[in-house]
């Protein structure tokens, strides 16, 4: 059997977690800490790809990046190709997810005791310091919380990327497309271990994860 | 802390990946965008035409308004096999495909399905406003050819609106055809290129029902290798692909 869709799915996801931790810990502490005009619009912004079906949101990310769109046009001045490469399956795992990461985090931020940040500013720590070792230290949990269930969307993402990076076995066929193509082909046994592998590797990953973070706390 | 005992272990495990996931170095190949009712076909076309000409093929199946939406946007699709011949025309008025490589290829046929679990078996489209016909599946008339074609023949048997309530939609014609080999409906309208599944009965539908299904194919304009993609589409219509096209009820150009 073909584990090309497993490997693929397991770089893709654990890029766009890193991708919508790295974003997603910004945007959540703006919306956690400061108020600012257009602040509901970016709030009601995060959350539009949890509420808008996923190949409705495929078919606008296409428009958007696939040749005769904007982004498209512009990338394709610069000899980069997105649309239907691994790289526009990384690109709507990150759609798909990024509101997890930022919910989750926002909502440990705000838990912060506002107090504690206070003292290690008196104390002639930097924002930056403040951040790394009083704030980040102690929303820990949600933030991680959030990095989990993005990491599990982001592995699952099905609609979308069947939209802008297409299901082309070998190259941007992840695993939730090869189950589905599977399936459809009624290769059943196929499908299963596929799925199968799906369900370990989450558990796998997720244990292991969980392990590292009682290390650290 | 966080970033030295987290970070590296995930960036480990995303290097180790690497080797295994980056479809970096990609073999050449061509790369064939074909309606879901060619999935059978095409497997016994497929292999023979790798042999014959020494390329390695990928196949694609989907529905064939999903494909065309794909290939209009940059899709890096060699060859498009639509199961209607509008959709190839569409794209090749939008110089996303070659008009002169345009070629008809195959004629569709509907059949009547029923589940083997299903008695008795269905022989009419009437017989579908039976009580005892609870659910019944055809493609996405939307977007879907067979779909279309299968609306037609209904609302030509004057029974579309009688037996509305009951119809589940597939999103193309295997995911149709999977609907019956499960049972989950009592009565379906397939393609009969995917119908000799054991799972089901089929009984053919009168072509004079709906528009002729005329299934058009052309090479991508983006193709980088335009003339591989040429040899496919005639290697389907030619002495090797002709027999196997026929044995999986297509009727082939020059018979319609």
């Amino acid at each position: 059997m073909d584990l090309f869709p497993v490997w693929l799915s397991l770089r893709v996801a654990l890029t766009a977690t890193a991708l919508t931790l790295l974003i997603g810990i910004p945007v959540a502490l703006l919306l956690a800490r400061r108020r600012f005009p257009g602040r509901n619009v970016l709030e009601a912004a995060v959350v539009l790809p949890l509420v808008l079906p996923p190949t409705v949101l495929g078919y606008y990310l296409l428009l958007v990046i696939g040749n005769r769109g904007p982004v498209g046009r512009a990338l394709a001045a610069l000899g980069v190709e997105l649309a239907f490469t691994w790289g526009a399956a990384v690109l709507a795992a990150c759609v798909g997810s990024i509101a997890l990461v930022i919910k989750s985090a926002q909502a440990g931020f705000e838990s912060v005791d506002r107090q504690l940040e206070q003292a290690a500013r008196t104390l002639g720590r930097s924002e930056w310091s403040v951040f790394w070792s009083v704030t980040l230290p102690l929303a820990w949990r949600s933030v991680l919380a959030g990095g989990v269930l993005a990491f599990c969307r982001a592995l699952g993402e099905f609609g979308i990327t069947l939209m802008v990076a297409g299901n082309i076995p070998g190259r941007t066929q992840t695993l939730p497309l090869a189950i589905y193509d599977r399936v459809q082909a009624a290769q059943m046994d196929e499908a299963n271990a596929l799925a199968l592998i799906a369900v370990a590797a989450v558990v796998v990953l997720l244990f292991g994860l969980s392990r590292l973070a009682r290390l650290r706390y | 802390m966080i970033r030295r005992s987290l970070s590296p272990a995930l960036v480990l495990a995303w290097l180790a990946l690497g080797s295994g996931g980056a479809p970096a170095a990609e073999p050449p190949s061509l790369t064939v965008f074909a309606a879901a009712d060619l999935a059978f076909a095409f497997r016994e076309i497929v292999p023979r035409f790798e042999k014959a000409l020494g390329v390695r093929v990928t196949l694609v199946l989907g529905s064939t308004g999903q494909l065309a939406q794909q290939i209009e946007h940059g899709a890096p699709a060699d060859v498009f096999f639509a199961a209607d011949q509008t959709f190839v025309d569409r794209l090749v008025a939008e110089r996303a495909l070659l008009g002169e490589t345009r070629a008809l290829y195959a004629q569709g046929r509907l059949v009547l399905a029923t589940p083997k679990t299903f008695a008795p078996k269905l022989t009419e489209l009437r017989r579908l406003t039976d009580p005892s016909v609870r659910r019944v599946a055809i493609a996405n008339p939307a977007h879907a050819p067979y779909g279309r074609a299968a609306e037609e023949a209904l609302r030509k048997t004057g029974v579309w609106e009688a037996i509305r309530p009951k119809l589940v939609y597939g999103e193309n014609i295997r995911h149709t055809l999977q609907f019956l080999q499960t049972a989950a409906v009592d009565a379906g309208i397939v393609a009969l290129s995917v119908a000799n599944v054991p799972e089901i009965d089929w009984v053919a539908i009168d072509p004079g029902l709906h528009a002729p299904l005329n299934q058009a194919a052309a090479v991508v304009r983006r193709s980088a290798r335009p003339e591989v993609g040429l040899a496919f589409i005639q290697f389907v219509n030619g002495p090797e692909g002709r027999p196997i096209m026929k044995r999986h009820g297509f009727r082939l150009p020059g018979e319609f």
